[in-house]
Parts: C-alpha cells; sequence; structure tokens
C-alpha cells in the first residue's frame, strides 16, 4: 500500500506545468504507451497461442472444438466472474469450492434425484444460487464484522461449505435426474449448449456490474486503496459484502452449471476449481492487489488457461509435462502484464 | 463562519491540543504554522471531522456543530485537502472527484458516466485548468493531481448550501515553485466562493497566500496575526518561543571534534536532488543540515546512506574514495543510517531487540554459520544497560517498546556494527520531550567516543543546539555554513536567512 | 495490512485438518476409557481416508454392518488425507480402549501403515491393512496382531476392464484412456493392466493417454478435447476410476455419443453401475468396499476373539489380494439387485473366501 510514498518524495524534476497536462511530455507518454502494451499482453499471449495449436493442429478452429472449448470455459468463467470482484477490492476468496459444492448439493438435492423423492424444478436452481449467494454474504460479514482477513475468512467459509455438503450428500455421488436441468449442459440453442449462453450471461451481468454501476466504481476504488476510498465517502463494509454477496451468487450459478454437465453431485465436484479460477483471474491481468484489471481481462484468462488445456491435448503434449507447461504459461502471462518497477516490494 | 472552541484532544498521554479557539471567516484565507508535532495535523482532523476532540465544541454559523465523519464535515461544506494526497491512482480524474458522492448522476445504482464527466470538467473549469477527465489519475503529474484534489474539494459547493470551507492541509510540500504559484494563484481568485485554511511551515508561503495568521506551538495557539502585520522572522521566533535555554540541549557536554576526517564530500550531487555540494565530518563532530523541504537535504542524507546513488562529485570515507551504490555497502563502510519511519524502515518491529541490535551484524554472533543466541543476547543486554533501553529484557519484540527506545535500539544496532559514521535523519521526530533529552545526551556519548554524526532535525532549534557545524541549503544546494561551538551558537534568524 | 495478514502457523493448517478435527477427534474424545476383559468385545474401528467419496461410504456401511451382527462397539475415524491426524487417532483410540481394539485401516498413505501397525502391537490390538503398506513391512513380522494385509490386483483391474471395453467396441478400433494421478500405485498399476492386455490386441490402437487426476471435471475437458482431436477415431474410452469414466460419459452424452461410445472404469460406484445398465458403461469392476469395510474387521475380531490363531495363517492369508466382481452387461442386473437395491449379506464368518493368491513381491 506504500507503493507511491516514494514518488511523493522524489517529485521529477521535469514536471509539465500544471496548465498544459493535456500535451504529456514523450516520458509521460511512453509511461501510458508501456501501459497498454501491458494491459493488453494477455490478449496477445491468447491470439499468438491460438495461432500456434491451429498451426500445428487445424482442427482446432473447426467449429466443433470452438463450441467445446466454449463449453469447457462455461464453468469457469462464471466462477472465475466472482472471484475477480473480490481480487478487484485486493482481497481473496478462497470459499469458491466450498460455494460451488454447496449450490451443486443444494440443486440436486431439491430437483429431481436418485437419493430423495423432492422435484423441485427450477425452484432447486434458484435455491442453490441463493444458498451460494448467502456463503459470500457470509464471507463478506465475517470479514468485515470480525475484522478477520478475507483469506482466513474465506478458507472459513470454503470448509463450511464442503463440510455441510459432505453431510447433505452423506459422503456418496447424488445423480442429479431432472431432464429439464440436465438440459442446461445437453439442450443446445444456436449450436452452443445452454450452459455457455448462461456463462455469457454472466459475464455480461458482471460488466455491467463492474463499467455501469456505482458498486462497480466503488469496488476498484477499495481496490486502489480503502482508506481514502473511505475519506471519500464510500463506506467500504456494505460494498465489501455486497462484493462478497455477488461472488457468491456468481459461484452458485457455476455450480449449477457443474452439476448440469456431471449430471451429479458429490462434495467434491469443486475441486480444483479455486486454483483455476484464481489463476485465470490473474493471467488476465488483474492485479491481486486490486484496483486493476477486471470481469473483461478475466474472460481473456478464462479463455487462455481453456484454450492451453485443449490445445494440449490437441498437439498431443504428454499429460506428464502439461502441468509444467501450464505453471511456466502463468508465469509467463502475469510476468508480461505486470508494471514491475512500480513493485517496490513483492511479496 | 467556522469556529473552533476550546478544543482538547491527547492521545495515550500526549496531549496534542490544549484548549484551542480559532475562527474562519467567510472568504478568508486563514493560515496555520507551527512546527512538527505543534498540533496543526491533529486541528485539522478535527476540523474536518476524521477526529473527534476531546472536549470544546465546533460552531457553524453559531450553531453547534458535531462531526462524525468526513462525509458529515462534507455534507457541512467543510472540505479537506490532504497532505498525503488523497486520490485513488487508479481512477479516472472524473471518478476521483466525484467518488462517494455519485449519488447525482446515479440512477438505481446505475451511473451516467457522461454526465459525470461533464460535471467534472465544470469543476475543473473552476479552478481554471484544463485536465483530462478521462484520464487515470496515475498518469498525472503531482501539481495536477493536487488541482484536481482541490476540484474534489470544490464539489462540496453543489452538494451543500452551507458556506463552503477548504482546509488545506500542507499543500506545497509536493510542488514545485511554478506550481505554487499557480495554487495560490487558484486559491486567491476561489476566494470569493469559499474560505481556506492554508497549513503549512514554509513561513513566506503563509504570508503569501494568507490574510490572517494562527501560529502553533505544544498544542496551544500562540498567537494570531495580520498578515500583513508580520514577518517570516517574526513568525519562526513565535513559532519557536522558547528561549534557548542552553543546558535542553546537553551543549555543557559538546565535546570539541577530532581532527581526523572521516567523511568528505566534493562537489558530491544527484541529478534532480542536490549538486555541488562540499563539506566533511571529522571524528565527534556532529554536523547539522538545515533546510526547508524540498532543499535536498533529505535526498543528500539518503544518498550518503547508500540510497540514492551519487551521480556527480566524490565522497570519502575514511580517506578512501567511495561510490555508495547500495544501504549494505554503506553499512559495511561503517555509515549507519537511524531513518526517520522507524517503523517501516529501521526496526523489524517482530523480531526481539537481540535480534534488531545484531541484524546488520550478524557475523558477530555466529558461529559456524549458525546464530549464537547466548552471545547475542548477551550482547544486547550491554547495550540495553549502556544506552538504558527501557525494556524487561532483550527478547521483547520491538513493537512493544515506546518510540524513544525503539530508536536507541536502531543506533545500538549501529554501534554493534561498528558503524564510525551515523546518518539521524529526524531522530527526536514523534518523541516525547523526556524521550528526546534522551536522544540528545546520546548523540553527545557518540560524539564523545568519537562518532561522527551527519543530524537532520525537525526543529531549527535541534540542529543548532546539538551540532558543531550547521550547513544550511535551499534548491539543492548549500547555502551557508554556520559555526555552533558550545557557547557560540548562531542566530536562528540568521539560519532561516540562508533558507528561505 | 501487511500486519494482519500474517499468520504464524497457517502452514499447519489445511483443508483436512479442519474438517476432519471435527470427526474423528471428537469420536475418540467421546469414548470412556475402558477396561481389558476376557470375553468383552473388542472395540472395532475404521480408520479410512473421508466419507465424502462414495467408496468410502460404502466402506462405512459394511463395517457397521458387520458390527451389528456382533453387537460390538463401532468408531470410523476420518484422516482427510491428513496422514499425521490419522495415526493420531488411532493412537487415542488405542489408549482409551486400553488396547482391546481391533482395527481395519485403509492408510492414508503408505508409509502410515508402519507407525499404525506399530502402535498396534504394542498396545495389544488387532490390525488389518487394506491397499496400502510399504512392501518390506510383514504381518509376521507383528505376530499374532498385525493379522493380514489385503490389496486388490490393479494389474488384473485394470487388464480386466480392458477386454471388456475390446469386446465392446468388437475388438479393434481406436480407445483413449484416462489415467488416476500420475505418483500412485493405483493408477500405475491399472496403467500396467491397459498395457499388457494392448500389447495382445494389435487391432486396438491407444489413440491417446491423458492424466485426468481421478477428476470427473477433468475428465469432462479432456475428453471433449479428445473427441477434437480424434473424432470419430475414438470407438471407446478406458478410465482409470469410475469418477473419470462418469466426467467421460457426460461429455460424451453432451455431443450426443452416449452409448454410442462405450466407456469402463473401476470401483463399481452407483452411477457407474446404472450406466451398465443402460448401456453407457461397458464394464466396471467392484472390489467390494462393503466387503472390505466388514470382513476387514471381521478377521481383527475373529482374531481378538481367539477364534484363530494368525501365526498358523499360510502367507496367503496374511498378504493377499482379494476377489474383485466385473460388472458388465451379463451381471448387472444380479449386482444391482443384491448391492445397490439392497445390503449384500454376506457371511462374515467365511473369512479367507476371497483370498484370490498372495500380493507379488514388488
Amino acid at each position: 500500500m506504500t507503493l507511491h510514498s516514494e514518488q511523493a518524495e522524489f517529485p521529477p524534476q521535469s514536471r509539465n506545468a500544471v496548465g498544459a497536462p493535456r500535451r504529456p511530455s514523450l516520458a509521460a507518454w511512453k509511461t501510458t504507451a508501456a501501459r497498454r502494451m501491458r494491459a493488453f499482453a494477455p490478449v496477445f499471449v491468447l491470439v499468438a497461442l491460438c495461432i500456434l495449436i491451429a498451426i500445428a493442429n487445424p482442427n482446432f478452429i473447426e467449429l466443433r472444438n470452438l463450441i467445446r472449448i466454449a463449453n469447457a470455459a462455461a464453468v469457469p468463467l462464471t466462477l472465475a466472474m466472482g472471484t475477480t470482484f473480490v481480487i478487484l477490492m485486493g482481497s481473496i476468496d478462497l470459499s469458491a469450492e466450498g460455494a460451488v459444492a454447496i449450490a451443486a448439493t443444494t440443486l440436486v438435492l431439491l430437483a429431481a434425484n436418485d437419493s430423495n423423492a423432492s422435484n423441485f424444478g427450477w425452484w432447486a436452481v434458484l435455491a442453490a444460487v441463493c444458498a451460494s449467494g448467502f456463503m459470500g454474504f457470509l464471507s463478506g460479514n465475517i470479514q468485515t464484522g470480525l475484522r478477520i482477513p478475507s483469506f482466513m475468512a474465506t478458507l472459513g467459509v470454503w470448509f463450511i461449505g464442503l463440510g455441510v455438503s459432505t453431510y447433505l450428500l452423506g459422503g456418496s455421488a447424488v445423480r442429479l435426474m431432472d431432464p429439464a436441468l440436465r438440459g442446461l449442459a445437453l439442450t443446445r440453442f444456436l449450436e452452443l449448449p445452454l450452459s455457455v449462453w448462461i456463462a455469457l450471461a454472466a459475464l455480461a451481468v458482471a460488466i455491467f456490474i463492474q463499467y455501469f454501476t456505482r458498486l462497480g466504481l466503488h469496488i476498484v476504488a477499495i481496490g486502489g486503496g480503502e482508506d481514502l476510498a473511505e475519506l471519500s465517502g464510500v463506506n467500504p463494509r456494505r460494498v465489501r459484502i455486497a462484493a462478497f454477496t455477488i461472488a457468491g451468487l456468481f459461484y452458485g450459478v457455476a455450480g449449477v452449471l457443474a452439476a448440469a454437465q456431471l449430471g451429479q453431485s458429490n462434495s467434491v465436484i469443486g475441486d480444483g476449481r479455486l486454483f483455476a479460477a484464481i489463476t485465470a483471474v490473474v493471467v488476465g491481468g488483474t492485479a491481486l492487489t486490486g484496483g486493476e484489471g477486471g470481469v473483461i481481462n478475466t474472460l481473456v484468462g478464462v479463455l487462455i488457461v481453456t484454450v492451453l488445456g485443449n490445445g494440449m491435448v490437441l498437439l498431443g503434449i504428454s499429460p506428464y509435462i502439461q502441468q509444467t507447461v501450464q505453471g511456466l504459461m502463468i508465469i509467463a502471462a502475469v510476468a508480461s502484464s505486470l508494471d514491475r518497477l512500480r513493485l517496490k516490494i513483492v511479496k | 463562519m467556522l469556529a473552533a472552541q476550546s478544543i482538547s484532544k491527547s492521545f495515550t498521554g500526549v496531549q496534542a491540543l490544549r484548549d484551542v479557539s480559532v475562527t474562519i471567516g467567510g472568504n478568508e484565507v486563514v493560515g496555520l504554522i507551527g512546527e512538527n508535532g505543534a498540533g496543526k495535523s491533529t486541528l485539522m482532523r478535527i476540523l474536518s471531522g476524521t477526529q473527534s476532540p476531546d472536549s470544546g465544541t465546533l460552531t457553524l454559523d453559531g450553531k453547534p456543530l458535531r462531526l462524525r465523519s468526513a462525509r458529515d464535515a462534507a455534507r457541512n461544506g467543510i472540505g479537506m485537502v490532504f497532505q498525503e494526497q488523497s486520490l485513488l491512482l487508479n481512477l479516472t480524474v472524473a471518478e476521483n472527484i466525484y467518488l462517494g458522492q455519485e449519488g447525482e448522476f446515479t440512477r438505481f445504482g446505475l451511473v451516467n458516466w457522461r454526465a459525470m464527466r461533464k460535471a467534472a470538467l465544470r469543476q475543473l473549469g473552476k479552478i481554471g485548468v484544463d485536465i483530462d477527465v478521462t484520464a487515470r489519475t496515475a498518469d498525472l503529474s503531482f501539481a495536477a493531481r493536487q488541482m484536481v484534489e482541490l476540484a474534489k474539494a470544490l464539489t462540496l459547493e453543489d452538494s451543500t448550501n452551507c458556506p463552503l470551507t477548504i482546509l488545506l492541509d500542507e499543500p506545497t510540500s509536493v510542488l514545485a515553485r511554478a506550481d505554487i504559484d499557480i495554487l495560490f494563484t487558484r486559491v486567491r481568485s476561489l476566494k470569493a466562493r469559499a474560505s481556506f485554511v492554508f497549513v503549512s511551515h514554509r513561513l513566506d508561503e503563509v504570508l503569501q497566500v494568507s490574510d490572517r495568521v494562527y501560529v502553533m506551538k505544544d498544542g496551544l495557539i500562540v498567537g494570531e496575526y495580520r498578515a500583513d502585520k508580520v514577518t517570516a522572522p517574526q513568525l519562526h521566533e513565535i513559532m519557536v518561543g522558547r528561549g534557548l535555554h542552553s543546558g535542553y540541549y546537553k551543549e555543557a557536554q559538546q565535546t570539541p571534534p577530532r581532527p581526523a576526517v572521516l567523511l568528505e564530500a566534493a562537489g558530491l550531487g544527484v541529478s534532480g536532488a542536490f549538486r555541488n555540494v562540499d563539506f566533511s565530518i571529522r571524528e565527534g563532530e556532529v554536523v547539522g543540515i538545515a533546510g526547508v523541504v524540498g532543499s535536498g537535504r533529505e535526498e543528500l542524507t539518503r544518498s550518503l546512506g547508500g540510497f540514492l546513488p551519487q551521480t556527480s562529485g566524490s565522497l570519502k570515507i575514511n580517506g578512501n574514495a567511495v561510490r555508495l551504490a547500495s544501504p549494505e555497502q554503506a553499512v559495511k563502510l561503517g555509515v549507519g543510517t537511524v531513518p526517520r519511519e522507524r517503523r517501516t524502515e529501521g526496526l523489524v518491529m517482530f523480531l526481539s531487540i537481540a535480534s534488531n541490535i545484531t541484524l546488520a551484524n550478524l557475523g558477530s554472533v555466529m558461529a559456524n554459520g549458525i546464530i549464537d543466541h547466548r552471545r547475542e543476547r548477551s550482547v544486547a543486554k550491554e547495550w540495553l544497560k549502556r544506552l538504558r533501553i527501557k525494556a524487561p529484557n532483550v527478547d521483547v519484540a520491538c513493537r512493544k517498546l515506546s518510540g524513544g527506545n525503539q530508536q536507541k535500539v536502531v543506533l545500538a544496532r549501529w554501534m554493534t556494527a561498528g558503524s564510525r559514521i551515523l546518518i539521524l535523519d529526524h531522530p527526536t521526530r514523534g518523541l516525547d520531550v523526556g524521550a528526546k533529552e534522551e536522544v540528545y545526551e546520546l548523540v553527545r556519548e557518540l560524539s564523545a567516543q568519537g562518532v561522527a554524526i551527519l543530524l537532520l532535525s525537525d526543529t531549527l532549534e535541534e540542529t543548532i543546539g546539538l551540532s558543531h557545524q550547521v550547513l544550511t541549503m535551499r534548491d539543492g544546494e548549500i547555502t551557508a555554513r554556520f559555526e555552533a561551538a558550545a557557547g557560540q551558537k548562531p542566530a536562528q534568524v540568521d539560519l532561516l536567512r540562508a533558507m528561505v | 495490512m501487511m500486519e494482519r495478514f500474517s499468520m504464524p502457523g497457517a502452514g499447519a493448517l489445511t483443508r483436512r485438518s479442519l474438517l476432519g478435527g471435527a470427526a474423528g477427534g471428537l469420536a475418540a474424545m467421546a469414548l470412556p476409557r475402558r477396561a481389558r476383559a476376557a470375553g468383552d468385545k473388542p472395540l472395532l474401528v475404521t480408520s479410512i481416508r473421508s466419507l465424502s467419496n462414495p467408496y468410502h461410504a460404502v466402506w462405512k456401511t459394511g463395517a457397521e454392518a458387520f458390527a451389528k451382527s456382533v453387537g460390538a462397539e463401532h468408531v470410523t475415524v476420518v484422516s482427510e488425507g491428513n496422514s499425521e491426524k490419522g495415526i493420531a487417532d488411532i493412537k487415542a483410540l488405542l489408549s482409551k480402549s486400553g488396547g482391546h481394539m481391533v482395527l481395519n485401516s485403509d492408510p492414508n498413505d503408505t508409509p502410515d501403515a508402519r507407525p499404525i501397525v506399530e502402535s498396534c502391537f504394542k498396545a495389544g490390538a488387532y490390525v488389518v491393512t487394506q491397499w496400502n503398506k510399504p512392501s518390506d513391512l510383514h504381518p509376521e513380522s507383528f505376530n499374532p496382531y498385525y493379522i493380514s494385509h489385503i490389496e486388490f490386483d490393479g494389474i488384473k483391474s485394470g487388464s480386466a476392464i480392458t477386454e471388456a471395453l475390446i469386446k465392446a467396441i468388437g475388438g479393434s478400433g481406436g480407445i483413449v484412456a484416462l489415467g488416476g494421478m500420475i505418483s500412485t500405485t493405483a493408477a500405475i498399476e491399472r496403467k500396467k493392466g491397459l498395457d499388457q492386455t494392448l500389447a495382445a490386441h494389435p487391432n486396438i490402437q491407444l489413440l491417446d493417454f491423458q492424466v485426468a487426476n481421478w477428476k470427473a471435471t477433468e475428465a469432462y475437458d479432456l475428453t471433449s478435447s479428445l473427441l477434437t482431436r480424434f473424432g470419430d477415431k475414438i470407438k471407446g474410452i478406458w478410465a482409470a476410476n469410475d469418477d473419470m469414466g462418469s466426467g467421460a460419459l457426460e461429455a460424451l452424452r453432451a455431443e450426443g455419443l452416449a452409448g454410442k461410445v462405450p466407456v469402463v472404469g473401476i470401483d463399481g460406484i452407483k452411477a457407474a453401475v446404472d450406466a451398465v445398465r443402460k448401456g453407457e458403461f461397458a464394464a466396471t469392476i467392484t472390489s467390494d468396499p462393503f466387503w472390505q469395510g466388514g470382513m476387514g474387521l471381521s478377521i481383527g475380531y475373529h482374531a481378538a476373539m481367539k477364534a484363530f490363531d494368525p501365526t498358523k495363517e499360510p502367507h496367503e492369508h496374511r498378504e493377499f489380494y482379494g476377489q474383485t466382481t466385473t460388472i458388465a452387461k451379463d451381471n448387472v442386473e444380479q449386482y444391482f439387485k443384491t448391492n445397490v437395491d439392497s445390503q449384500p449379506t454376506y457371511d462374515w464368518n467365511d473369512l479367507w473366501g476371497r483370498v484370490v493368491g498372495p500380493i507379488r513381491a514388488s
């Protein structure tokens, strides 16, 4: 948070007069240009990745494969939308897997399933999303009310979610039998499975929240400096609770999609998704320190991660080195998008 | 008219404000001056609602006023331009100006960005600057940001019917001369629509822009003057107040320096900060550097500590020519820095006293690559005694110590590391009177032991009192040298003339 | 800001330790210290990895069914993947029961078996281990308390489902395989079974082998990518467990290929058995966790009640491969009736009925 104190102590000597900031000096233009380049680095990475894979295996750009990529990206995208808002505030949300488990569990237990007699249809979806949203609301309140760092607060909520869903499912996998809900993954509209359309709708909602609402502005402001935002009259507590709740709602939608895709829910349905989501957010160029980036970055990040996974299979890269390639990719993407010169201390 | 009556405020044992009363009339620029720690900032925080007084009242046009938050203050027409700029660098100019007050552009949570940008442009128009409202604030110069802050404060005009009072807390400290002039022009032209409180310790500036001036000292208002009836040296006299009594700075213990020169700078410079600096420090000598913010003295000390590499001139330590490239190298050559921000720079707060003391010279307590904690503790105990550090034992974490004792731990560290040259960067900042005296005594002892000391201090009085020699800097250059042997101390007025 | 984030000792805190702490630790606490008395029934203890996977959930039902059949007290402790916790819980129970205890353990990790066996030996409690033990740890070295170690031949299972898959696709064509987490013994053995069988069938082409880490979600994504790469060439999908198999099946379903491209898996979970019934899975294999949970305790119980003397048993009763059942189209209805719709009823006194042979030295 003290990144800028240095500048305050040593004001650059060759500064423009106040009257003419519209005509920036060459140096200023260069830094701006460099920042723009960095902002677009993830897009370049994505495009380069696509071109390379397509050259190596033209099947990659077949419509069928693009649809498969979209389908594979649906759950991570929805999930990462939620994580983005939390990370934009400079917090972290580890509760995604627990929230997904809760949503998927609620869904299968309330919709037609092979374990009990309930059959609430679409109400089950609503209940699932609300249950997960409540988990987010809980995270937000624990963090602001008990003043616990988001890392620990959401870690706790993660376990709570996992524990509750394990208990509810009795440890077994319960299958989703409602054909309408399975249809979310199996029915297609304009070639794309409904789950992809839902993920796109989630993206639209996220874009709307970030770029068009006051809440979005306040989330970014808190990420830039919570104390300063508070001085300007922003209520950080309310914003935090709202952001975590919104994240929970997105996780809920992701949980519903995951259960629809796999046709079942067990308490480990979210396993591995948290890291994928955070990776996508960071690879997309959203700073873990908050205040920079956003949901569009995350879209790019999710696509990078998904395309990479798809591409490695298409290129026949040995599964034994796929993880290594993924790791290198993450480091490369983050390195190209970070303004490392401005980071005084790297933790 | 905004008025404060009999305001008192104390923080854990320190009385920051004592029975302070001020009034700010309509369309008036009121200056508020005082040394660091005089209580200016506390008063400003109370006026802006971010702190509440222990006793006393605020009134607005005669009606009592209770401020519980910055928002409260804003509702009553009081805005503040903060010393550390309060803009969020990751937002655009327009977003910053209206952050927290998006109400008028918001419907059902939706923000009408076009209307906001237009309004922001209008606000900037009020102060006559032309800044791209869609630019990211991080891309603006400091001066431009200061203007944006001012514009942000002026939005209060639209959101409240109260007369506007804008508090400017040291707004000039990060500005270059030309920008300061522009700021002052704006303030004067805005006087028609608002009152201003202008806090600074640059006396000439305060006189230049204010109608009336309050002088604060030790939490009290010690004077109130019309700006056209008083001069800067006069104000300074009042501001510093207490007559020099030699005992306070342990002048009797001042020992003359020895002939050997430990550090010698010739034509030293760091581009953009200072240039052509010549001076030397002898064994046992205390050299004080006086200068206002921006004089280059801060950068000079950082440069000598290895934090800011020199770009011109030469530097000799113990007679050998050196170029300091890093703090680590400086430490190896025997130059220790006692930094101003002990919390962030000087001490590792969660480590014990013992670990902190031996941090710079672990080699002396290591055996076969392993830290010998018994040795470490015995070294630390020795220092606890020698420097009279008040702590139950050497295993206590440094964050539990008082400021003065923390300062002593830093000193002990450098002494352990065998530093013969110490840079004391505002060693008494934030300390109470008793702790200050202890630091003064330490400085005397160190000097008597032959340690060469470069001193930067918060007050002129302290600089003069402690030093054998005082250099004054202005705009990056040394402007004068004063001998300050015990009993022959120079007058502050003379120094001041060379500083401003 | 930073200060609030520093968390001394946070490294030791994992999701497993948090979750498991509630389950096992409390169970251990609640038990009264009991004295050992002749003829008194021993405390039956089941130590498994987690309750959140269907396999171990069935294991626990089997254990409970056996406990009920002999009317003995039964406790389940869950390690949640945390070896220290798993061992500590067992030690706590040993001291509470004064050693009058029977343990049937699926050790969380291979090295865990040693401390578990050693502390049971010291306390005089009877122990049976399953799946994981170091190869130089032998029941005979801890007579009479370490009775048996049970495993299931991964090579044989891997091979059996490969045969079933080959049969389902008519003896020729391309298949893809999804393996488990690279470093685990089960994954390695099952893959070996796959490789051995394929070597005998030159008409079958293994198009690609991918690793889905035992997870349905990863198998789902990998399968759709594999469909892009190989398209119609994929005639069948081999999965090293049923979870991955059902992930692959759902990916096929999304492309309208469920039932057209047969899938095989191992474990015999309910979803897989259902899929076999519907003709979407060609086969799955079960080690019968219900039997594992019950019989492990039964062997220990009979030894503790002096019904037999472990030291007199042949080596192949001390370290053996248990019998597995391949569930395919022809026997699925029968299996469903006995094992899914109802609880199977086994003769818990038939201790060695499912021994198929001694464990290979690796």
